[in-house]
């Protein structure tokens, strides 16, 4: 009995050595290419193109992303310090960069397009410059809502007719929510210094929401599968959602104007392979693909030199007033306001 | 004797490379965890925990409180379910038993990230259990729907009460009945039997389970990530600290998780010790009651089928999503449109199999420094007689205690600069800092799989083969080996499937050239393409019932007597 089972060991250890040798031997990428590592959370249609785009132009280089969310970027950029594994960073609201740039953990450059662009949406050390503008709107599901009776400004979220039916993706690990909730306390911080007012307000926003979903997935299911009927996110997502998965989603830009992000690229400190990047960074901010981003994925351009002609027909009937904001005491206070909502609002309203 | 001498030792060939390896990526990575989490913003002290227990911001004590109540909760879900089960599948015949009780396993080939999007599906608000109850009764609000840390309970429940269900089966199997008769013909009520006899005899397994249950439970990552959208875990805390760039919070905060975890570990360990009854067995196989009476056996078919419905229900979800078209699926009951694209999609895409095969790759060299380091370890500290055997035990069975996110953090904080014990080499950012992840977390797999089976070797039976005249290597191959073979090879197919699906080290330690199949579930998600990580998700069920099923043919069901 005991000896009739040395064969099978034996077979299984064959069998493990085979899977790692099968294993090792299609390891693969090409030797002779040079790598360029993007990272960015612009996800699945967005970087498989501008990889095929960029390699078509580039043949000697092979480009490699990790998509993941733009706080994780950070965290990433942050923990690899010390042997850095990135080389270009493509894709966060401004406040990320600001305090990667403030940690020394990217590197200064210029692009040759840098002139077309106005101040608010560049680094003044061209640590990181802003590629397109990203418009947090009021997110609703149409087969219950419409345009009008939908809530139409920030205020009416507090009305407790949406009482229950709000969710929210959980702010504290979200570029984007952080941005929109400290934007709601800076409506009144910019005059009386004091972020009173604003978390009295997001108490009540608290007291209206439903649920805070793990991620803009999780938020977008329920908000499909009506278990909420309100959110409030970026409006090229949503776009996008309905444009690709037909989701029954429609959004409301708020009557009295949007915290709008500055969504930028930067080149990361001490990268391995820092010409390249130069090289992808050029190429993804390039006129062209600009207009192809506008088109396709419904990213505002930040540069003022593309012909109004070439960009979609809806980006010129927007209108949007963005909030009057100084980013540099925005992000040193929006770390203090999200600590004090997570501590004292969420769950308490 | 001076360290020339020592080293010159043959022992030291086994030693030194033994020490240094528990040294550098199990105690080093969590001295310096704990030496750094006494730092605040470069001031020496205890400001950190000051921050953590401070009353007026409640968030940490809050995470860690959850995170207790829930294991708590957990251990004893897990138990309520798998003892009863184990106890009336070992005790009882009746028509289709064998399949029921193989297929009470079903969870454990569910990964965990997986395991917690089909429960999404299933149960939430929007879930298809709540709804079609509601379409069939009519009914204005779905009866019930599973949300924050209920969600969090059950799927806990679901996953970890197999741990309860093979210890207990194990355990069971191996009592005596005789014992048992001798307390009915005493006059003892079965329940007084059962309670001072039956009860005692198991407590090793309970505990054992209990340990099991409560780590993966303060350790479990998925399940609050994905339920409780603002419910405060521990474990959850610290990635978020850690994202938000406040890494003096996270290190505190995995000192207080490490603290708490191995505190648990040797109350129990010691628990245990406390209530060792040992048992002197005549060899008389365990009979199972036939039930009897139309009733009773329909009953317990229906039971059964119930059982299986409920246990395949997640595994079903997923095969179903995984067909699903993308945005078809929102306010209907069941789906409405159904694809074949989701699978095409992923078998274009250029990049499909490099996940799978750095999930490969990474479980087979981390496994097989488990089971060098685990096998030899547990050698050591059961055949050897040297001091420090229970050090070392200690030492390798820290891991069980640590949860991954922990793990996670130490070997970020250690390695982030050059060390010896990487040879000078900073291994952040590295291939080889998740395999090492994975080596340290399922170490105590392995370990403790083959001190079990090292513990039921008798050394006479070698000894024996050598007075006959066999060679050491003749008698390692013909007869240690066939002995061990069973248990190690249960041991170390368990750490394999583990690390193919692990999710918790992975999110904070993948890079580019080591994206595990995890890693690409999670981005299908993010990406909304829930069809395709569905899909993806199936290939790795697929994947880990092959390998499980190899388990299982190769070792005869050892592999659940020899973790027990």
């Amino acid at each position: 009995m005991t000896c009739l089972r040395l064969p099978k060991i034996a077979l299984c250890t064959a069998v493990l050595v085979c899977t790692t040798v099968l294993a090792w031997g299609c390891a693969g990428g090409d030797p002779d290419r040079r790598v360029v590592t993007v990272y960015s959370p612009h996800g699945k249609p967005i970087l498989p193109e501008f990889e095929k785009l960029f390699e078509a132009a580039h043949p000697d280089v092979d480009v490699r992303w990790l998509d993941m969310g733009s706080q994780d970027v950070l965290d990433r950029v942050r923990s690899e310090r010390a042997n850095p594994q990135g080389d270009v960073w493509w894709g966060a609201p401004a406040t990320n960069f600001i305090q990667a740039a403030d940690e020394g953990l990217l590197s200064p450059y210029r692009p040759t397009w840098a002139d077309a662009l106005l101040p608010e949406f560049r680094d003044e050390e061209d640590r990181w410059y802003g590629t397109a503008q990203l418009i947090p709107v009021i997110a609703f599901n149409n087969l219950e809502l419409t345009k009008e009776t939908a809530p139409g400004d920030w205020d009416e979220l507090l009305d407790p007719r949406w009482r229950d039916l709000i969710v929210i993706r959980y702010p504290l690990a979200s570029g984007t929510m952080r941005t929109v909730y400290s934007g709601m306390i800076w409506r009144t911080y910019r005059d009386t210094r004091d972020p009173d007012a604003g978390y009295e307000w997001l108490t009540r926003l608290d007291a209206n929401t439903k649920d805070y979903a793990a991620d803009p997935n999780m938020m977008f299911q329920k908000l499909a599968r009506k278990e909420g009927l309100v959110s409030i996110w970026l409006m090229s997502d949503i776009m996008l959602q309905v444009d690709r998965y037909g989701y029954p989603f429609d959004f409301v830009v708020p009557r009295s104007g949007a915290p709008v992000l500055t969504d930028g690229i930067a080149l990361i400190a001490n990268s391995k392979n820092p010409d390249d990047a130069r090289l992808f960074y050029e190429f993804v901010t390039n006129v062209d693909h600009t207009v192809l981003q506008a088109t396709e994925y419904y990213r505002i351009p930040t540069r003022g030199d593309i012909p109004k002609d070439r960009l979609p027909a809806w980006m010129a009937d927007l209108s949007v007033a963005p909030f009057d904001i100084d980013w540099k005491v925005f992000s040193e206070q929006s770390r203090t306001w999200m600590k004090y909502w997570d501590d004292n609002i969420k769950d308490r309203g | 004797m001076n360290l020339y001498a020592v080293l010159r030792q043959p022992r030291a060939l086994v030693f030194v490379p033994l020490g240094f390896i528990l040294l550098g990526y199990i105690v080093y990575p969590a001295a310096l965890v704990l030496w750094e989490s006494l730092f605040r913003d470069g001031q020496f002290g205890f400001g950190n925990y000051g921050e953590f227990f401070d009353p007026d911001s409640p968030s940490y004590m809050e995470g860690l409180f959850n995170s207790v109540m829930v294991s708590v909760g957990s251990v004893l879900l897990s138990a309520l379910i798998g003892v009863p089960l184990a106890l009336i599948f070992t005790h009882y015949e009746f028509p289709g038993r064998s399949v029921f009780s193989a297929l009470a396993i079903l969870p454990i080939v569910l990964p965990p990230l997986v395991g917690v999007l089909a429960f999404l599906f299933l149960y939430s608000e929007s879930g298809m259990i709540p709804r079609l109850i509601q379409a069939a009764l009519g009914l204005e609000r779905p009866p019930f729907s599973l949300n924050g840390v209920w969600a969090v309970l059950l799927v806990h429940g679901y996953t970890m009460y197999v741990f309860f269900y093979l210890f207990t089966s194990a355990a069971l199997r191996g009592i005596d009945p005789a014992v048992m008769e001798a307390a009915r013909n005493l006059g003892a009520s079965s329940w007084f039997s059962f309670r001072t006899v039956t009860l005692p005899l198991l407590t090793p397994a309970m505990v054992g389970a209990t340990l099991l249950v409560f780590m993966t439970s303060m350790n479990s990552f998925s399940a609050p990530f994905i339920f409780a959208g603002g419910f405060r875990f521990l474990s959850l805390n610290i990635y978020t600290s850690k994202l938000n760039g406040d890494m003096a919070m996270a290190v505190t905060q995995t000192v207080v998780l490490s603290a708490f975890s191995i505190a648990f570990l040797f109350w129990m360990r010691r628990y245990e010790g406390r209530r060792q009854y040992a048992m002197s067995t005549k060899g008389t196989a365990n009979v199972r009651r036939e039930i009897r009476g139309r009733w009773a056996r329909l009953l317990a078919g229906a039971a059964g089928i119930v059982m299986v419905v409920v246990l395949l229900l997640p595994h079903l979800t997923i095969l179903l999503l995984s067909f699903v078209q993308d945005g078809t699926w929102t306010h209907q009951i069941l789906p409405q449109v159904y694809t074949s694209d989701n699978y095409g999609r992923l078998f274009q895409d250029p990049t499909f199999w490099e996940p799978i095969r750095n999930s490969l790759n990474m479980a087979v060299v981390s496994t097989a420094a488990d089971v060098a380091i685990g096998v030899t370890a547990a050698y050591l500290v059961v055949k050897g007689t040297f001091r420090g055997r229970k050090l070392l035990d200690a030492l390798v069975m820290v891991p069980w205690a640590l949860p991954g996110t922990v793990v996670a953090i130490n070997l970020i904080v250690a390695f982030s600069q050059g060390t010896p014990f990487s040879f000078g080499q900073v291994l952040v950012g590295s291939f080889w800092l998740l395999p090492i992840a994975y080596f340290v977390r399922h170490l105590p797999i392995v370990f403790r799989a083959s001190s079990a089976a090292f513990r039921q070797l008798d050394d006479s039976l070698e000894e024996a083969a050598r007075n006959l005249g066999a060679g050491w290597f003749y008698a390692f191959r013909r007869v240690t080996l066939p002995l061990i073979g069973p248990g190690v090879l249960a041991g170390t197919l368990l750490a394999f499937v583990t690390a193919l699906g692990e999710f918790v080290a992975s999110i904070l330690l993948y890079v580019y050239d080591n994206r595990p199949i995890a890693m690409e579930i999670l981005s299908h998600l993010r990406q909304f393409n829930i069809g395709s990580a569905a899909a993806y998700a199936v290939l790795l069920l697929l994947l880990v019932s092959v390998v499980l099923l190899g388990s299982n043919y190769f070792s005869r069901g050892t592999a659940q007597r020899s973790l027990s």
